[in-house]
């Protein structure tokens, strides 16, 4: 319970944060956040795109792990757990990809530019896609399940490739790719003054928060109705 | 008009914070109905 | 040593067993070169028709002999699975070889089919398709052989995935290009080194990924089949 209302706050201060604090070239007060030359207000999404971003990994690892839970104990739970987290995952991929576009357009000119992390997050989604399409296509339960797990696994196991490969393939547009110093990250780059960067994890705990209670609120609907099925 | 183009911005936290409060509320009446169902099914 | 007993000897008899039963059906239906060849033809054709007079970049081109491969592979290399099920075998096969055979098995049925089917796109390609130059051949044909490699491990796990389901032809595509995605990749920007004229010693890093690519690929699917193949 005290999640949830934690969550609500932070999310909602993240929201009036985000937008709401004025935006000066020299910041003075404690709510006052710079201006990124080229950016401006625009900069003020990051507090939301990452963290979709970063959330649908999360959700694609936590569905793998279950997945892998799955295979060994053959615990139908465990596949309603799996297929919960992918079902948010894939959700907060679409809003990821979209919210990227969004961003690539204000910030390098057009919707969609095919580098390497537009790419990957691309990717994502049609494992998702994959991964659904596949639960869809088998009937029944138990090999729906042992199928998806597998696939599941096999897709995180293949994805780590890209991190590798894409910077020998292409400059990218993001932060972090080739042609950039090592090891700097994606936001880092961004140089968050701290309020920012206050703003901008608590945003991201926030998302996980979400994430979490999104999760588990499937996952028990899942349990009542295989529950009902079985003759509850 | 020129109020709503001064303070776009602003426009803007409005309508997410009011997305994202209903999308709160609907996850909460969610809840407390899974936990009613759930007591049921207990019984 | 009993007679139940798995020696390596035994293991290997039985991959190869499961090669042969599926080679030797292959030659006797010969699907393989009548219709995936076909395939390959009609694909190069439809490419060359396109491209018209004009033609591409030297980069598009080496792209463009990829999606072909991809394509071909996607035509042929679930068969070896599909085909079990098709005519009611899986469960014979399943009772008389151990699982990884069976893998490992169909595993090098689609090495061979991939390798031969592209090197035949290859010459067709290269043949057929001005301005697809390559200036360093070694490491184009070392790309060739190691992207089959890849297309073949990549192919088969999800070619016994799908065998079960119910919409096997499109699901197959679908599933496979994100697993695949990595290996195209690389292998794309292989050829593409391989076109200008890249030395060995550039192309070695794309190489490295290839074979640990392949690698990783191969020892998740020996893992994972006995899940998938087993009710």
């Amino acid at each position: 319970m005290a999640i949830k209302i934690l969550l609500g706050v932070l999310l909602t201060g993240v929201v009036i944060a985000g937008f709401g604090f004025p935006m000066s070239a020299a910041p003075q007060t404690w709510y006052e956040l710079p201006v990124i030359p080229g950016l401006e207000d625009k900069a003020r999404i990051i507090f939301f795109h990452v963290p979709t971003a970063w959330l649908s990994v999360v959700a694609f690892i936590t569905s793998m792990l279950y997945a892998i839970q799955y295979l060994r104990k053959r615990e139908a739970i465990d596949d309603i757990k799996s297929s919960a987290a992918a079902g948010l995952g894939f959700m907060f991929c679409i809003l990821a990809t979209l919210t990227g576009a969004v961003w690539a357009k204000f910030n390098w000119g057009s919707y969609w530019n095919w580098d390497p992390r537009e790419t990957s997050i691309f990717v994502l989604l049609l494992i998702y896609g994959a991964y659904f399409s596949l639960r869809s296509a088998v009937e029944v339960e138990e090999k729906r399940a042992t199928l998806a797990s597998v696939y599941s696994i096999i897709a995180a196991v293949t994805s780590p490739f890209f991190i590798f490969i894409m910077p020998r393939i292409m400059t990218g547009l993001h932060p972090g790719a080739k042609g950039d110093p090592e090891g700097a990250g994606p936001v880092i780059e961004f140089k968050m003054s701290p309020n920012m960067r206050v703003i901008f994890f608590t945003s991201l705990i926030a998302f996980t928060l979400l994430f979490y209670w999104m999760f588990t609120l499937r996952v028990r609907a899942a349990r009542l109705e295989a529950h009902h099925h079985s003759g509850g | 008009m020129d109020f709503l183009a001064q303070h776009q911005l602003y426009i803007v936290m409005i309508i997410v914070l009011a997305i994202w409060l209903g999308l709160y509320l609907y996850l909460f009446r969610l809840d407390r109905r899974l936990k009613k169902l759930e007591e049921r099914s207990q019984k | 040593m009993s007679a139940t007993e798995m020696t390596p000897a035994r293991f290997l008899r039985s991959v190869i067993a499961i090669f042969l039963k599926d080679w030797r059906s292959e030659l006797r239906t010969r699907y393989a070169i009548s219709a995936l060849l076909m395939f390959v033809v009609t694909t190069i054709a439809i490419i060359l028709f396109s491209l018209g007079s004009e033609g591409a970049s030297a980069d598009a081109l080496a792209g463009m002999l990829w999606v072909v491969i991809f394509f071909g592979a996607m035509s042929g290399l679930s068969r070896t699975f599909v085909m079990e099920e098709e005519r009611g075998t899986t469960l014979t096969l399943q009772l008389i070889a151990p699982a990884s055979a069976v893998f490992f098995g169909k595993l090098l049925f689609n090495l061979v089919l991939v390798l031969g089917l592209n090197i035949v796109t290859v010459l067709l390609y290269a043949g057929f398709i001005t301005g697809f130059v390559i200036r360093n051949v070694p490491v184009f044909l070392v790309t060739i052989l190691l992207g089959s490699f890849g297309f073949a491990a990549a192919a088969t796990v999800i070619a016994a995935i799908i065998a079960r389901a119910n919409t096997r032809g499109t699901l197959y595509p679908v599933l496979s290009f994100p697993i695949m995605l990595p290996l195209l990749l690389t292998v794309i920007n292989a050829t593409r080194l391989a076109s200008e004229g890249a030395f060995f010693q550039e192309a070695a890093g794309e190489f490295q990924i290839l074979i640990s690519y392949i690698v990783v690929v191969v020892v998740i699917s020996y893992m994972l089949f006995e899940y998938i193949w087993k009710d």
